[in-house]
């Protein structure tokens, strides 16, 4: 039964807790159980918190036994990347600078799951301070693909993806400024939103880069990216960047009716360089919305060519600029492969990186004028499949290709314009899994999120699981 | 002259890593590459979006 139950849902669960045929505790048990005998293996957890998850659990079935049900995310343990604050509790960013570093308070976000009744299990593993698209760690180890544990689980939230798939957590969230969301959610077959920036607070997100950054949800499905979403968005006068707008009932949004959507399919960038079985696959999900009566518009989008540069400066110079002192100061402490980055990073000019905002300001306004004549854009998610572990080149269609500039190539123009971009799972290629990307105009989170949830119910993975998590089960 | 990598990092007081040497020599000058196509936007058509906004982060 406990297996059967932790490979449930939110959705499935909220209704099982809100009736009491299920306890928080007896779930969150379950979850623990089931995720700490299997951390050796998947390395998603960095640490657990079990005693303050049991007890948050009995508190949460108290509070229904007293008739206060929270709503849909009401006593649901989950665990959550280890670059969020949790008062007087370590959060690690995944690094050795911080490996002890306390917080003396909650994340916005943490406060408002703490209000909607999530239990918290535990920390999960990352790329070190988020820099970076593997989630193989030099001082936590190596996040595992569940579909494939010799294979990355991407990144950065490598640790999200990996134990949402797995049943480690039931759902989880990510942070994502060049598409730390939605990668490892395309690479472990689950859903990813990064909602519109600003819609999320970052207060108590140990930042990579502030005009980059997101946070949002990864979840087993659509639906409980919507509930989580009505959770955690919301104006936060702690963020400078938080955008003062009403928040949408975003679970009550899913129709499924994408009759008359019209999608936008940029041909020349989205669908350029892709490995050709994750195409067909993306081309088969544009194909099952038309058959449900959406339309297709070809988009151009000509600045989409500076996209590349434009991210890149970006991301390394406010990297650079965040982790400076401490480059000067103690360079060894930071895993090799970051600590290039911020090298690196510190070469561009203040002229290169404000012209790279810039052409920026050029991209937002190509893609504003494409969505004057469609609601969505589709694309793939990434244009290619999680390679192995400790490999710094992918495979693309018969060629090497460096794995980072390639992987963030169809998320990082999410980032730079701040648009909402969701990941649904799409198909297996070799037995990995792909995503399908949908990308929405500014704060059209619940029109995205009903197009994912459309696509959903035409079952894409065939109820497909990954052999690692599917094998535990019975 | 124009200065290697190496210098222009140890005068901002960073210590290189000497095996990173080749591999940021490498990927600088692909950025660099990348920056000459961008020599036909026409950046003076795009204010960018550096706000000053007074009285702190946000206008209530």
């Amino acid at each position: 039964m406990s297996k059967e139950l932790i490979a449930k849902s939110v959705e499935e669960l909220a209704p099982l807790i809100k009736n009491k045929e299920v306890s928080s505790l007896e779930l969150t048990k379950a979850v623990l159980d089931h995720a700490e005998s299997q951390n050796e293996s998947i390395n998603a957890y960095i640490s657990f918190t079990r005693k303050q998850a049991e007890e948050t659990a009995k508190q949460m079935d108290k509070e229904l036994s007293a008739g206060n049900y929270r709503g849909m995310y009401h006593g649901i343990p989950m665990a959550i990347k280890d670059n969020l604050y949790f008062k007087n509790e370590v959060t690690t960013m995944a690094s050795n600078i911080h490996k002890d570093f306390v917080s003396d308070y909650d994340a916005t976000i943490i406060s408002k799951m703490r209000e909607a009744g999530i239990v918290f299990t535990g920390k999960l593993n990352m790329h070190e301070y988020a820099w970076g698209i593997t989630t193989n760690n030099p001082h936590y180890g190596a996040c595992r693909n569940p579909w494939d544990l010799e294979k990355i689980p991407g990144g950065s939230s490598g640790g999200s993806g990996a134990a949402v798939a797995a049943d480690m957590s039931v759902a989880s969230l990510g942070t994502d400024t060049a598409g730390s969301i939605r990668i490892p959610s395309s690479a472990c077959g689950i859903v990813g939103l990064k909602p519109t920036h600003g819609r999320v607070s970052k207060y108590g997100c140990f930042p990579l880069s502030w005009s980059l950054d997101h946070i949002g949800p990864m979840t087993k499905t659509v639906k409980d990216a919507a509930g989580l979403l009505e959770i955690i968005a919301g104006f936060d006068p702690n963020d400078p960047t938080s955008v003062n707008a009403p928040v949408d009932r975003y679970v009550e949004k899913l129709t499924g009716n994408v009759k008359n959507l019209v999608i936008g399919v940029n041909e020349e960038y989205f669908f350029n360089n892709v490995d050709a079985e994750v195409e067909k696959l993306v081309r088969a999900g544009i194909q099952a919305l038309v058959d449900q009566g959406a339309k297709v518009k070809e988009v151009s989008i000509p600045a989409l060519r500076h996209a590349e540069y434009a991210e890149m400066i970006t991301i390394l110079t406010e990297a650079a600029t965040i982790h400076h002192k401490n480059l000067q100061e103690r360079p060894e402490d930071f895993g090799d492969d970051i600590r290039l980055l911020f090298e690196l990073g510190e070469l561009p000019s203040a002229v290169d990186y404000l012209q790279a905002q810039q052409l920026r300001r050029q991209i937002k306004l190509d893609f504003q004028k494409a969505f004057e004549e469609v609601d969505v854009l589709i694309a793939p998610t990434l244009p290619i499949i999680a390679p192995k572990i400790g490999e710094d080149l992918a495979d693309l269609n018969g060629q090497k290709v460096d794995l980072i500039d390639h992987i963030i190539r169809f998320t990082g123009p999410g980032n730079l314009t701040g648009l909402p971009a969701l990941t649904v799972p799409c198909g297996l290629v070799n037995g990995m899994p792909a995503g399908l990307q949908i990308i929405g105009n500014v704060l059209e989170e619940g029109t995205v999120l009903n197009a994912g949830y459309a696509f959903e119910q035409t079952n894409p993975m065939k109820g497909r699981k990954p052999g690692f998590a599917s094998s535990l089960q019975g | 002259m124009k200065l290697s990598v190496r210098e222009r990092l140890e005068d901002q007081g960073i210590s290189v890593k000497e095996d990173h040497i080749s591999v940021l020599e490498k990927r600088w000058q692909a950025i660099e590459q990348m920056k000459v196509q961008t020599k036909d936007a026409s950046l003076a058509d795009y204010d960018i979006s550096l706000r000053n906004i007074p009285g702190g982060d946000h206008i209530e």
